[in-house]
């Protein structure tokens, strides 16, 4: 695992990455296979462009960090482009997704856990598939637990083709009350039932590594 | 142990029993026998705390008063369900609530090397493979294996009474076996009181002696002992309850 600060423009290829940003927009060129980890950063503008045969997982843990975040990416031809947002805040936030399906044969995957605490996350996530493009699939999975606070979710796929499979699977919702009373009739206190749930919404997002960080009680 | 005291239970304003009374000692095994819909789950349910139902009456437990305490205090005391078709929960592990409920019972830390031994030892009797132990609860699993997984977390909580509500429903041959002698091995092992909902004689066979209670018509219209449950199997709830009516008047 590299651990890299990017501050401006950087070309990363075929390695696992632990990034931290130095500056507001940063632009990164994907080559090869790619696994990203941005946990607990300041994320701002990250501009993606995935060359041709090019694949990239993004992981993105982020508890109360107060920043707006806007990921655009670019996808060309034959590339694989996998996001996984798992953000838990009491704070007013906005994330913003411009995804650009431009060439051919490309798959695109957009996952996110999201627990509001206290006031609103608005997610907008603008999925487009141009003009004449061929064999490529957009999904999205969106999930928000309002825990206190407010999850607002666009979930936008634009399609421009015929030749395109898209799918997209929002839910907004409290915790489950027969979920709770379910881990209460096992022992549990409400308080520590919710909590294990919490962390059981935000954890089914994320991949080990970040499981075995330091990423505790939701 | 458990004792129901002129009990109503209601949902949504609906009468659904009328003044039950019935007192389950400890290591006593008591049979609700009775036709779909006439409320034998709420019973359970009530029993166990759930708030969807409003209950007029007492529920003592051990001396205690717990008619108006929560599903955890309730649970905290001991009193255990499971149910016919136990719900899955995505993203908790069956290790990890249960190694939470344990710290929070003996108000200390759970030792990891004990715990998962003790777990791997109850896996291995209840004919469960071990990966269930880190897997979510109940997440994909099979009707037998979450029978299973509920009696693994029996196993672990140890709790002092203990409510099977259609446990056997949706279960092969074998499976049944195993979920009646691993209860039968509890209650020689324990002693708790269990209060069993079913249709069929099968789990109840499995134990020596047991009260059967016949509801209808939101009452227990006949207690007895194993000949009772016979009986029922035999006539069926209709002809049973109408010699009674016959009987009464």
């Amino acid at each position: 695992m590299n651990k890299i600060l990017v501050s401006d423009i950087i070309n990363l290829c075929n390695d696992s990455y632990i990034v931290n940003i130095k500056n507001d927009d940063i632009k990164i060129n994907v080559k090869g296979n790619v696994k990203l980890y941005l946990i607990n950063e300041k994320i701002g503008n990250i501009d993606i462009n995935l060359e041709d045969d090019s694949f990239i997982d993004i992981y993105v843990f982020n508890k109360n960090v107060e920043k707006n975040m806007v990921f655009n990416i670019n996808q060309n031809n034959n590339s694989h482009f996998n996001l996984n947002i798992s953000i838990i805040s009491n704070e007013k936030r906005e994330i913003i997704v411009n995804n650009n399906i431009i060439g051919n044969n490309n798959n695109s995957m957009i996952k996110s856990r999201m627990i509001s605490n206290k006031e609103i996350i608005k997610m907008i996530i603008n999925v487009k598939v141009f003009k004449d493009t061929l064999n490529n699939i957009a999904l999205e999975d969106l999930k928000g637990v309002n825990n206190g606070g407010c999850v607002h979710i666009e979930p936008n796929i634009i399609c421009l083709s015929n030749e395109v499979s898209a799918n997209h699977l929002t839910t907004i919702g409290s915790l489950n009350k027969e979920e709770v009373d379910y881990l209460m009739s096992k022992g549990l206190n409400e308080d520590i039932a919710k909590k294990i749930m919490l962390k059981g919404f935000i954890y089914s997002n994320m991949d080990q590594y970040i499981k075995d960080l330091e990423v505790k009680d939701a | 142990m458990l004792n129901l005291d002129n009990l109503n239970i209601y949902i949504n304003d609906e009468l659904l029993v009328s003044d039950l009374n019935l007192q389950i000692n400890k290591g006593e095994v008591h049979v609700l026998m009775g036709k779909n819909g006439v409320g034998k789950s709420s019973i359970a349910k009530s029993i166990m705390g759930d708030k969807n139902y409003l209950v007029k009456g007492h529920i003592y437990y051990n001396g205690e008063d717990i008619t108006n305490l929560s599903i955890y205090e309730r649970s905290k005391r001991g009193i255990y369900t499971i149910s016919q078709n136990p719900i899955a929960i995505e993203g908790v592990t069956n290790a990890e609530m249960l190694r939470a409920s344990l710290s929070d019972k003996n108000n200390a830390p759970v030792d990891i090397i004990k715990f998962n031994k003790e777990l791997e030892n109850i896996c291995q009797k209840l004919d469960l493979d071990k990966s269930f132990i880190h897997r979510e609860i109940n997440v994909g699993c099979s009707g037998g294996e979450k029978k299973k997984i509920e009696l693994m977390h029996m196993w672990m909580l140890k709790p002092s009474f203990i409510i099977l509500d259609e446990i056997d429903s949706g279960l092969d041959v074998d499976a049944l076996k195993l979920v009646s002698n691993s209860i039968k091995e509890y209650l020689e092992e324990y002693q708790p009181g269990i209060l069993i909902i079913t249709h069929s004689n099968t789990l109840i066979n499995t134990f020596d002696d047991y009260y059967v209670h016949l509801l209808n018509d939101k009452k227990i219209i006949k207690s007895g002992q194993k000949e009772l449950a016979n009986e029922i199997l035999n006539k069926g709830f209709k002809e049973l309850s109408n010699e009674l009516d016959e009987h009464l008047l």
